[in-house]
Formats: C-alpha cells, structure tokens, sequence
C-alpha cells in the first residue's frame, strides 16, 4: 500500500500479527446475548468467509468490529491493537471499510456523493481521484450512473456502490455483509470476481455470505457461526466437505 | 383601570410627620348634608378606612391616593364637621408580596376583617377592578358602603356589560358599592365624542387585544362611534402576543379609516401598532395605551397618538385648594397619579353621608352598627356634594353620574393631559376642561 | 394511509364497498353512516393526493379575492407584508428543519434562540459606546460595515449558542427514546425564556434601530416598498441560496446530509457525527440569528417570548415544507407568511393563528411528507 492519506494509517504489522482478531467477544443487546465468547483471526491478505444462519451473530460480528456495537466481554484487535470501545468513525479511519448489511446508502444524494463520503477522512484529492477511476473501473455500472440518486438505483447497483463506497476509504480491512443479497444470479458472480479482484489488489476482506457454497469458494478460511458462538472453523476446502457444513448450510 | 399595574420601586413614605401640619388647612369642603346643625352635641368616635394596593408594583397610584383620603379625615376633624364626633382612620394594604401588588384576596381579608369592626361605617377603595370582584360581596353582605376611586370595569355595577363578571352574584346582600371614576362605557363614549366631535372622523378601524378590558372597551368605542354618526370600517381581535400588525393597517388603509382605535394595553401591542402605522394615520386609544411602554415601543411614530386616561383634575379650579393643601401637607405635587383628587373626593363623600346619617339621628351616631351602616349607604345614594373634581353623585348603581376622563397626548417624550372631558348619565360629552 | 383492508385480516367480514374501517364494527354500520363514511373515504385521499394543488389553489383563491374585493393596491401591500413576515418564518423554519432532519429532534428551543439572538444583536450594536450603531447611521458605507459586523458577530453568537445547547442537552439522550430529548428541548426553551425574562425584562426593548435603514425603496402603483422590506427579503433570499450551495458542494455540506440520512453509515464512512451534527447546530442557529436580526430591523422592538409564537409558526413552516427538506423550510415559510397574511385579511386577522395550527394539522394528517418531503414516518 502506498498510503498517502493524511489520516495515519498503523504500521504495517509484523508478519505473524493478524490484521483482526477477535478474543473471547460477549455482545449483548439489552437482555439478549448476541455473541458468545467470539474468537476469530483474519490474517494480512486473506478473504475469510463467515457463515452461518439467520441470526447466528455473523453481522453482530462486522458491527462489533467496526465498532458499532460494543462488546461487553472480550478484545477486538486490529494489528494488534485493542480497537473495542472507540468509536466507530475511529476505526473507520484506521482503515476498516465495512459495507453493511442492506447496504445503507445514503439514498437521496447522488452515486458521485455516496463515494464522495466514503473518501471523507481523506485530504489526499490525487489519490480520492485515483480511487474514483479505480471504484469506476471496477464497476462500470456505478460510473454510468455517478450523478443519479443512489434510491433510485437497482439493487445489484446499489451493492456495486456500497462496496465502492468502502473501497473509497483506501481500507487495509474491508468487511462485507451479505453482497450478493437480492442479487440476480449473473450480478452475484460479477461483484464476487470485483471481490477477489479488490483482494488481490492487497486488501483483506472478511465477508459474510448466506450462500456459503460461493462464499467458501471465494474465501481461503471460513468460520461457521451458529447462536453466537463458533460451531467450527478451518480452510474453506475443508468446511466444504465437512458433513456438518454440508448438511447444514451446503443444502446436501 | 387596567388590572395590572407596572412595576415601578417603591416611593418613600413620607406620611408620619404629615399629620402635624394638618392643622394649617383652612378649606371646609361645602357641605350638602349639614342642614346648620352644629352637631356639637355628638359624641363618640365613627371609624372610615380605606383598602388600597400601597407596596409592590402598585406602588404609583396607591400611596398617594390614601394620602389624599387620609388628608381628608384629618381635615374633616379639624373643621369639626362631625361637631363633637370624632373619626378614627384606618388604612388597610391590599397588595401581597406573592403578587408584587395588589391581591384580591388580601383585599377581601381587609373587608373581612373591616366588617367585623363594628365601629367602621365605610370604606374607600379598592383600586384594581380584579380585587373590587372579590371585596364587593363582603362588603355586600355586611351592609358596608365602599367607594372606589379608580375602578373602571362596567361589570362591577351593570349587568351584562362583562362577560367576564357575574355582576348579579357580586352583591348576595345590600348594594353598598360606590365610585367616583367612569366606566369603561363612559371612557367609550368620550373616546367616540373625541374621534368624532374634536378630530372631525367618519371612519375608524378598531383593533382589540383579546382581553377584557380590550375588547370591552373596544366595544363600547365601536358602539358610540357608530351613534355618533361615524362608520367602523373594520376590526380585528388580536392576541396580546401579536407583534406584526401590517396586515391591518393595510386593510385599515384600503377601507379608507381615518384612524386606528386599539382596545387593549401597550403591553398587547398598543405601541407596537403605532410604529407600524404610517405617521399621516393616527392611532387612538384608552387607559391601557398611556405609559412609557407605549412611547418606547411606538418610537418615532409616538407622536401624534392620543389616548383617554384617567381624568386629570389639576387644571380645575375647584381642585387647586386640594392640591395646595396636599402640597403643604405631604410636600408632593400629588399630580403624579390622576387618581389622586379621586380619594380626596371619595372619603368627603363619605363623610358627608356620615354626617348626613347622624343629623337625621338627632345629632347622634345610630347606636346599632348596622342600622349606621345602612343609612350610610341609603344616603350616599342621594349624596351630590361638590368636591375638588367636580360634583359627586352616585345613580342607582353606585355610579358616578358626572364620570370624566382625560385626553393625553405626547408632548416630547412625555403624556400631557390636553383636556378633561366628563360624561352624563345620559352619555353627553362636555369639555370641563 | 393505506387502501388495504385491516379488517380482511383480523377475520372480519368486509362488505362490498370495502369499508376498512374498525369503528364500524357493530351497529354503527346503517347505511347512511356507511355512505358518508366512504364519501369521506374518498374525500380523504382525494385531498391527499392532490394537497399542493389544493393549498396552491387556495392561495391563489385568497388573493384573487383580495384583489377583487380590495383592489390591486390592498392585494400588492398584503403580498408585501406576506413576502416581509415569510423571509423571516423561512430563516427559522430552516433551522428546525435541518435539526430535525439530522437527530430527528423538534428543538423547541430553536424559536427562543431566535429570540436571544435578536437581543445579541441588541447588545452589539449597542456596546462599545454605541460604536455599531453610530457606524451604521453615519453613512452608506458605515452601514454596510456595520451589517457585516452585526451579521457576523450575532450569528457566531448564536451558532454557539444553538452549539453549546445540543452539547449540553441533547447529546448524550442522542441515542435515547424520542420522548426524553423532547422534554430536554422544551425545557431548554423555558430556560432561555426564563433568562431572557430576568435579563431583558418582561416588556417590549425598544432596538432604537430605526434610522439605520429608512425610506422607500421603490413604488409599484400605490404599493411603497420601503427598503427595510427589500432588505428583509434579499437577506433571507441570499442566505438560503448560500446555505443550499453550501449542503449541495461543501464536504461537510454533504456529511451533513449524509449523517442526516443515515447516521450509521456516515460513521462507517469516518464521518466526524458529533462534529456533524454541532455544525448544523451552529448554522441553524446562526441563521436564526439573522433571523432575529432583520426582525429587529423591522420592527425595532424585541421580547423575551417573541421566539415561542414564531418559533411554532416557523416549525409550521418546517412541516409544511417537508421536515428535513431545507428549501422546502424556505418556500414553507412565505407559503405561511402568505397564508398568514391573507388569512388574516379575509377571514380576520383573530384567525390567522388558528389558520396556521388548522395547516399544520392538515399537513400532519393527510401529507406527512409535506409539499416537497421527507417522510416523517418513515423516518421516525
């Protein structure tokens, strides 16, 4: 990465530092635990998949990590750092991009003023240039429709956008929640290959996938999550043909 | 009389040392009821008091006005108008510190305890129409005569002139209320004689504040314009919260008004319609408009307004003598309030009625408090005694049958009284001066 | 509303002119209540779908009358006085608009900030030995100089003021249930009141303003323009269009309505939400101010309690203009000064405030989402 912005970046992390990891993470929402005992490591460079049912805690997860949610127990680490209990505009600018679930444009501004956004920590106007050339090239679509309301777009577009809005950030760690929901067939495999493309660009992803077929395919590791705990983790090839991971979430 | 008064410090009491100097008076107020007895055979001592916001906010228009009532006892005693009876005076304060000046429940727990004092025959006061509301019926009830020298809220005696006062349930027993200023109806009628007798109008536009002196008065304006031959070309009834009045003077203009009547007070907008009219239109208004706050909020427009407000006596000669002798006596001009005559000319009616009372008791006071107190009453309702502001008579309301007000304009920075004008019961308007 | 039938739903029986209504349970349904019910129905959701066309109509009804029955002279100074009342309505209107679009909060407050600001400006024009004021009678260039300071100084004042409140009151209930904020900002409103009261004192003070800007401007007919009104007007003409270039370009324009938008997303996006949400604070506020200011110069007196009436009209303003939406603050607010005006002069000026409240009702019933709106329900 060659990191212009004027807001710091951390170091590079030793080699053998995880880019993420989650200790032993409790969320609580009032009276109902979320998460339990969470534990989980996305290391530099990798696409790590986590899956799991409705309402196992995979998006607990993301917003815990990028601090929209705090957890009562347990330590989130970025490169080593604890990053629990700062704010979520904090972390954002330590280079976490997070596309959230539903996708959460801001829907009466236009496409150019959604990624507008996601560059707002950034000074660097060369570089906020380059990235737009960057999100467009990736996403031919998003650049046709760059001065139409974000509301108005179709749902493939719309999650064409949020992605590019978080890449705007120049994120080191980008977490992406459920990319492909709502998607036509045809959509899901483009904004998959932009997934991998953006992961070879040198940023690690840690995404959540319903479809836990594609998301084992695209991910190196994968997580399984089920009530808010950790049921099994391991290589995606791995999880793949386990019985367990097929039975459950492979539909076999 | 506004029910409100502005807040103004406190004046210094100047009272005590007065009393010494009561004795260089040389005036005995004419008397109606005498008959040449000399009463010197009377004996015994007759109580008056007076009930009047003294401290608080009030504190402007009620010292001086017991001052003058006051004045009026002592001068009484001096000149033996009771012959060998003396009078006792006692001064009761209506205004609490809860309220910063007057109070109508002070005021009703000085009748109260005014009544239960069998030697008291009569009382002068109050000034606030609010606490007149809740003296009237102890008053009523205990047969005691009472005489205001500044209530101007025609419920307090007519029925149906209010809808805010249920004039019939004010007096559960005798009729025993007096006073010696004009209603609101006669302020109607002098603002109407003024609008269209000296300035000549044909078309007004009148503007009230909501409230019920405001568009009581206003009323009565719209009224006795309209007998007297003029046109209201329009009216609009605003809250006193009401800062913009441009709509209406719009209107106003294009029905062609010669003037803007507004019935409420400065503190509804009185002065703010005044600063937003345009200089060539005059606004004309009652009691509630003449203050500073009316000056200040109308601001280079103030000039050229003109208001009815109290009758100012000090131009009549059959005052100068009061005004001498308070001079003398409290070492005040006694013109700060125009209300002050007022007292003055309530408490010598009073006497007078007393002493009327005791000569048709073969020269005795009625030993039995209430008869006293009856006669008192029975014979202020035939009372015309010539006092400082003019002739004071009651009519079978306790009315005044010769009600005056004043018209003030700005001169400079200041009100100035231009003229009194006074009313008869019939509502006839003459210049008295 | 919705067309769809609640009462299929619960199991109940609907009749073949689709009555939806629960209220008719029972033995209230004879026929004839039936029948006004659906006529009301219709009614109903004809208003709704063509309310701007109706209230335009309305509008232009009323001064049609006007100029009938009162002649192009009354109808020119009444839309005068409406367009004068109306800037001011707008710069306030504007302020509750962009806080409520951006923390969903009725600042109640926001009217009383109006109000101490006009007293700011007071206090300036009067301290330094009157150094203000005797600038802005001196001459036409000392005016202008004495505007730029007046303007800048009472708007900084107050955009501190509207800052300083929301740090205080309604920060930390940001993530609380609606209620305790609303509470928070109607007490915030008395405390103002209260302070202004004991400070300034309960009458009218006189600004003592009058001379700094006086004569006619312009004469269109009979109708003069004095120049107070032009200069009411071009003010909050001017400030509008900047603050609507100033959302549309700017970053923090733009983090402003995002945040409004979507507060979490905008802190995904790094975007500095306390630092957000003070500054619309500051520039609601400040607008206010100017509010207050062209207010004092047109009416050269202010009041402690002159910011609660307006301020309700303003918010009128707001909702009618569709909360959220700040030009629709700006147009909602001469569509009041219109309605104000004109109410007052056809039907009685004792009406214009109940005109107003019945406007807001009727927004709030059948167009929630205002002329050009948001929708508040959405939203809530």
């Amino acid at each position: 990465m060659t990191d212009t912005a004027a807001v710091p970046r951390q170091a590079p992390a030793p080699s053998g530092v995880p880019v993420l990891e989650l200790r032993d993470v409790d969320v609580s929402y009032g009276r109902v635990q979320a998460l339990r005992g969470v534990s989980l490591t996305v290391g530099e460079g990798e696409i790590v998949a986590l899956i799991g049912s409705n309402g196992a805690g995979k998006t607990t997860t993301l917003r815990t990590i990028s601090g929209l949610v705090r957890p009562s127990k347990g330590e989130v680490l970025l490169r080593g750092q604890p990053i629990q209990g700062m704010g979520a505009e904090a972390i954002a600018r330590l280079g976490v991009g997070h596309a959230p679930e539903g996708r959460r444009l801001f829907s009466r501004m236009t496409v150019r003023e959604n990624l507008d956004m996601g560059a707002y920590s950034r000074k660097d106007r060369a570089g906020i240039r380059d990235d737009f050339e960057r999100v467009f090239a990736l996403f031919p679509r998003v650049k046709e429709r760059s001065s139409q309301l974000a509301g108005s777009l179709s749902g493939g577009e719309q999650q064409m956008v949020a992605i590019g809005r978080a890449l705007m950030a120049r994120p080191t760690l980008l977490l992406l929640d459920e990319p492909s929901l709502g998607l036509a067939p045809i959509v899901v495999d483009s904004v998959f290959e932009v997934i991998r493309e953006i992961n070879q660009g040198g940023t690690t992803v840690l995404l959540i996938e319903q479809n836990a077929l594609l998301a084992l395919n695209t991910a190196r590791r994968g997580y399984v999550l089920e009530t808010g705990e950790v049921a099994t983790q391991g290589p995606s090839q791995e999880l793949l043909h386990s019985p367990d991971v097929q039975r459950a979430y492979l539909g076999m | 009389m506004i029910l409100s008064k502005r807040m103004l410090p406190i004046l210094g009491v100047v009272g005590i040392a007065a009393l010494s100097a009561c004795g260089t008076s040389t005036t005995t107020p004419s008397s109606s009821g005498g008959g040449g007895s000399s009463l010197a055979s009377c004996q015994g001592s007759i109580t008056v008091a007076t009930d009047l916001p003294l401290t608080g906010g009030d504190a402007t228009d009620g010292p001086p006005v017991e001052k003058a009532a006051h004045l009026a006892v002592t001068q009484a005693n001096a000149n033996k108008v009771l012959g060998g009876c003396t009078l006792k005076y006692v001064s009761k304060d209506d205004a609490t510190v809860l309220k910063n000046g007057h109070d109508p429940a002070q005021g009703a727990a000085n009748f109260t305890a005014l009544s239960s004092d069998q030697s008291v025959v009569g009382v002068v006061g109050p000034f606030n129409s609010s606490v007149a509301v809740a003296e009237i019926p102890v008053a009523s009830q205990n047969h005691l005569a009472m005489i205001s020298p500044a209530n101007t809220n025609p419920g307090l005696t007519q029925v149906g002139t209010n809808p805010d006062v249920n004039t019939t349930s004010l007096y559960p027993g005798a009729k025993t209320y007096f006073r010696v200023i004009g209603t609101d109806i006669t302020q109607g009628q002098i603002l109407s004689y003024v609008a269209t007798k000296e300035l000549n109008f044909t078309k007004a536009y009148s503007i009230d504040d909501q409230e019920t002196y405001g568009k009581g008065l206003s009323t009565f304006f719209q009224k006795y314009f309209a007998a007297d031959g003029g046109t209201i070309v329009g009216t609009a009834s605003l809250p006193g919260t009401t800062k913009d009045f441009h709509t209406q003077v719009a209107d106003a203009q294009s029905k062609g008004a010669q003037v803007i009547f507004f019935g409420g007070t400065s503190g509804n907008g009185c002065g703010i319609l005044r600063s937003q009219m345009p200089a060539s239109l005059p606004e004309l208004g009652g009691d509630g408009c003449q203050d500073n706050k009316f000056i200040s909020d109308a601001g280079s427009n103030a000039l050229g307004s003109q208001v009815t407000s109290a009758p100012d006596a000090s131009k009549l000669t059959t005052a100068t003598q009061f005004y001498t002798d308070f001079k003398s006596t409290y070492n005040e001009d006694g013109t700060e309030s125009p209300y002050t005559p007022y007292g003055f000319d309530a408490m010598n009616a009073l006497i007078q009625a007393i002493k009327a009372v005791i000569v048709a008791n073969h020269d005795q006071p009625p030993s039995d408090s209430q008869t006293f107190r009856d006669a008192v009453v029975a014979q202020l309702h035939q009372i015309s005694y010539s006092g400082a502001t003019g002739t004071v008579a009651f009519d079978a309301n306790g009315d005044t049958t010769h009600a005056g007000f004043s018209l003030y304009t700005i001169n400079g920075t200041k009100w100035a009284p231009k003229e009194l004008l006074t009313a008869d019961a019939t509502g006839k308007v003459t210049v008295a001066g | 509303m919705s067309d769809e039938s609640p009462a299929a739903a619960d199991g109940m029986l609907v009749d073949q002119r689709g009555l939806t209504s629960r209220s008719h349970r029972g033995a209230a349904s004879s026929p004839a209540v039936v029948a006004t019910s659906t006529v009301l129905r219709q009614l109903y959701s004809l208003v709704q779908r063509y309310f701007p066309q109706i209230l335009v109509a309305g509008i232009a009804l009323s001064i049609l009358f006007v100029y009938t029955t009162g002649g192009l002279t009354l109808m020119g100074e009444q839309i005068k006085n409406a367009l004068v009342l109306g800037a001011i309505y707008a710069l306030v209107a504007i302020g509750y608009t962009m806080v409520y679009g951006i923390i969903e909060l009725i600042n109640f407050a926001h009217g009383d900030v109006f109000a101490l600001s006009s007293f700011y400006a007071l206090i300036i024009a009067t301290s330094f030995g009157g150094f203000v004021n005797s600038l802005a009678t001196g001459s036409g260039i000392g005016l202008l100089v004495a505007l730029v300071i007046l303007f800048v100084t009472t708007m900084a004042a107050a955009g501190f003021t509207g800052m300083a409140i929301e740090r205080v009151a309604y920060r930390r209930l940001r993530d609380a249930p609606r209620l305790a904020p609303l509470i928070t900002a109607i007490g915030v409103s008395f405390l103002l009141e209260g302070f202004m009261l004991v400070k300034f004192g309960a009458d009218n003070v006189p600004t003592k303003n009058d001379l700094w800007i006086t004569g006619t401007a312009l004469t269109l007919g009979k109708v003069s323009i004095a120049w107070t009104d032009l200069f009411v007007f071009a003010t909050a003409v001017a400030l509008m269009f900047t603050l609507g270039a100033f959302v549309r370009i700017t970053t923090l324009g733009k983090a402003m309505r995002a945040t409004a938008q979507d507060r979490n997303a905008s802190l995904l996006c790094g975007i500095n939400v306390n630092r957000t949400i003070s500054a619309t604070f500051f520039i609601g506020s400040a607008l206010a101010a100017a509010g207050g200011i062209v207010y004092s110069l047109n009416y050269h007196s202010i009041q402690w309690s002159l910011g609660y009436r307006l301020g309700i009209i303003a918010f009128t303003a707001a909702v009618l203009g569709g909360i959220g939406n700040i030009v629709g603050a700006g147009i909602g607010g001469f569509v009041i000064g219109i309605i104000y005006v004109f109410g007052g002069q056809l039907a009685g000026g004792e009406w214009s405030d109940s005109l107003i409240f019945a406007i807001l009702v009727i927004i709030l019933t059948f167009r929630p989402t205002g002329l050009f709106g948001v929708d508040v329900t959405t939203r809530a």
